[in-house]
């Protein structure tokens, strides 16, 4: 198991290179990052901008361009942004916004989804079966933007207005935290219950409607694989050795159908660390998504370029971390 | 008849499964009797009731059928049990060998963990007792170095060798009943003697009686003591091996014969039973067999036909049993029928 790991490892790494050279094709062709500054009224002198282009490098071939990016890159430096920022500063913080959104709303997607899903299964054909399967339909189909909003404009906002608290709002609809919320000059506000408090009432929203929207998918995908195993040789083995229905159902269908679920929670979870844009949008954080979406519009090639890397370094750690997982429940998956 | 009391009686089972295009009536009206050592063979081909007679007996039917007519075992009604009081049977006093060896066990356990399994359903051991058993198991199945295979995972096993570990699944309780669902099908000719030879000593080793359900007349020659031959979910013909085998009495039964691929050389090209069993949604009327049935006429089309006892336990569901009987080479029926 060892030795595939660190093999596995070892072959990402080239991987990660493909990608970063993809990327990189991708982003110097996204457009003129200093396209603002030429465009504009009265003309910028013509110095000026050679400053900016020889300060972000644009004077130089693409090639060059991607060497110099790289061998900073593999030292931990991701360049500045067009705003003369840290481009990992701005890319770590907004990842740890994206992480509090994401693993929250996934453990609870992935608990929820994954019990109704079995279930719905076992008791297939049931009312239960079908209020779920139906719901779990529904909501799959939904586009996020419908069930965010939602959520938002009519729950929310009402809500908060009709307990009198428009303008301090129990159910924060915007952000990520209270700005200042913890500074020296309001040091009650840094302990652990009203930080956790702040935290809660602004993921709420976000959260919720990751779930509503992913839940349904593991839902679907658990009592598919489940129906599944129900039906296999060996459940019926089990039963016919006398074990109780419990056991026959979590030991051995579960069991079984746990082996696919595992795999696809896993490679959603590389995915998610890039963002959820437009949930992400909708609530105003600024995680990932943001980032994503404000590098593009703004033509901000390094904070795009530190993007897709870290994207592509879940991306590739999940699929790793998957097949470890699937390795150690499905014992005929030799790794070594 | 016998002196010892059966072990098991199936009297007058029926089953029918309600489905969105009518109701299926998959088991009409089985009854059979088992006693200590015995091996019954229920024969007929796939689709014809044998496979939901066993699961009907194991108890192993969807919620949904509907089973009607008895089920003893020793003093015990089957029929209508208890859940609770069926799994204390299961595996127990009854337990099952299934057909498919690659697939009836779970890939993701370790074999002896499973045996350890069934043994622990039933008896109250210590995980070490439980391996200890395991291996115990596995020695008597014939699985060479069983105390090092005992933890290896069902995939490291050969077919010939997972069947023996569903056998010493099986027999990890001593049960009174063996019911082995087509377990040589799916295995090698070479292996498929072996597992025979095993399941016939193991029975008198136990003392328990054995059901064998096969579609191959290949398999119960020579090895069981009464048969059953099932056409649509009911029993068309009964007696001892040897009856079936050189007095069938039932056209059917000599049409499964004449399937046997012979190796004697002499008879040249297998005599397939034309036509296919029919649909269990909409059965004929009279005799099952008649569309197919090379002696079929109207009594046949229409009435369903009795059971005729020709000899002491030989009995056959035809209407022709006398002209069989006048026939010189009855085991000739189907030869004329093909062009």
């Amino acid at each position: 198991m060892l030795s595939f790991i660190i093999r596995r490892i070892l072959v990402s790494i080239p991987l990660l290179f493909l990608a970063s050279i993809v990327a990189f094709i991708l982003v110097i062709n996204t457009g003129d990052p200093l396209e603002d500054l030429r465009t504009k009224q009265p003309p910028t002198p013509a110095a000026t901008i050679a400053l900016r282009e020889h300060q972000l490098g644009l004077d130089k071939p693409p090639v060059e361009r991607y060497v110099s990016w790289l061998t900073k890159a593999i030292h931990g430096d991701f360049g500045k942004t067009i705003k003369n920022q840290p481009v990992w500063d701005e890319v770590s913080r907004a990842l740890g916004v994206t992480l509090r959104l994401v693993l929250f709303a996934e453990i609870l997607s992935v608990l929820i989804g994954v019990t109704i899903g079995v279930i719905s299964a076992v008791k297939q054909y049931s009312w239960f079966d079908y209020t779920a399967t139906t719901g779990a339909f529904l909501l799959y189909s939904l586009p996020v933007l419908a069930v965010g909003s939602f959520l938002k404009y009519v729950l929310a906002i009402r809500l908060n207005r009709w307990i009198g608290r428009a303008d301090d709002p129990l159910i924060k609809t915007i952000g990520e935290g209270t700005p200042n919320f913890c500074t020296p000059s309001k040091p009650y506000n840094c302990g652990f219950i009203p930080a956790t408090t702040d935290f809660l009432s602004h993921a709420l929203l976000p959260t919720l409607t990751l779930v509503l929207i992913s839940f349904a998918g593991y839902a679907r995908f658990s009592r598919a694989s489940m129906l599944e195993t129900l039906n296999a040789d060996y459940v019926r083995t089990a039963r016919s050795k006398g074990l109780s229905e419990r056991r026959v159902i979590l030991k051995h269908a579960f069991r079984n159908a746990l082996m696919t679920v595992v795999t696809v929670i896993s490679l959603d979870f590389g995915a998610l660390i890039g963002g959820a844009i437009l949930t992400e949008t909708i609530f105003e954080w600024h995680g990932m998504g943001r980032v994503l979406v404000e590098s593009i519009t703004k033509i901000d090639p390094n904070l795009l370029l530190c993007w897709f890397f870290v994207t592509a370094v879940a991306v590739i750690a999940f699929n790793l971390i998957a097949d470890i997982l699937y390795a150690f429940l499905d014992p005929r998956i030799r790794l070594d | 008849m016998s002196a010892v009391d059966p072990i098991l009686s199936v009297k007058d089972l029926s089953v029918e499964f309600p489905t969105e295009d009518g109701v299926v009536k998959a088991v009409r009206g089985v009854s059979f009797e088992v006693r200590p050592r015995d091996v019954l063979g229920i024969v007929g081909e796939s689709g014809c009731g044998k496979s939901v007679t066993s699961m009907a007996i194991m108890g192993l039917l969807p919620s949904s059928a509907n089973v009607t007519g008895s089920i003893r075992f020793r003093d015990q009604e089957l029929v209508g049990i208890k859940r609770k009081a069926m799994r204390a049977i299961r595996g127990k006093k009854i337990a099952m060998v299934f057909q498919d060896p690659m697939t009836a066990m779970n890939p993701v356990y370790r074999v002896g963990w499973q045996l350890a399994e069934a043994v622990r359903a039933h008896e109250d051991l210590n995980s070490k007792q439980a391996r200890a058993r395991s291996i115990e198991l596995l020695d008597t199945v014939g699985i060479p170095q069983a105390a090092s295979r005992v933890d290896n995972y069902p995939h490291e096993f050969s077919g010939g060798m997972r069947q023996r570990a569903m056998i010493a699944m099986a027999i990890a309780n001593n049960p009174d009943v063996l019911i082995a669902d087509e377990p040589t099908t799916a295995l090698d000719v070479t292996v498929q003697a072996q597992i025979l030879e095993m399941l016939i000593k193991l029975k008198d080793n136990l003392n328990a009686a054995i059901i064998l359900i096969t579609h191959d007349l290949g398999v119960v020659a020579g090895i069981t003591d009464r048969m059953l031959v099932m056409y649509a979910g009911k029993v068309v013909e009964t007696g001892t091996a040897d009856d079936i085998f050189y007095h069938p009495r039932m056209p059917y039964s000599i049409g499964l014969l004449g399937s046997l691929p012979s190796h004697s050389g002499t008879q040249g090209r297998l005599k397939p039973i034309g036509g296919a069993p029919p649909s269990m949604l909409n059965l004929p009327a009279g005799c099952p067999f008649s569309p197919r049935c090379p002696l079929a006429d109207n009594t046949c089309e229409t009435v369903e036909p009795p059971q005729v006892e020709i000899s002491e336990g030989h009995v056959s569901a035809c209407h022709h049993v006398d002209a069989l009987n006048a026939m010189p080479e009855p085991l000739k029926l189907f030869e004329g029928a093909r062009k």
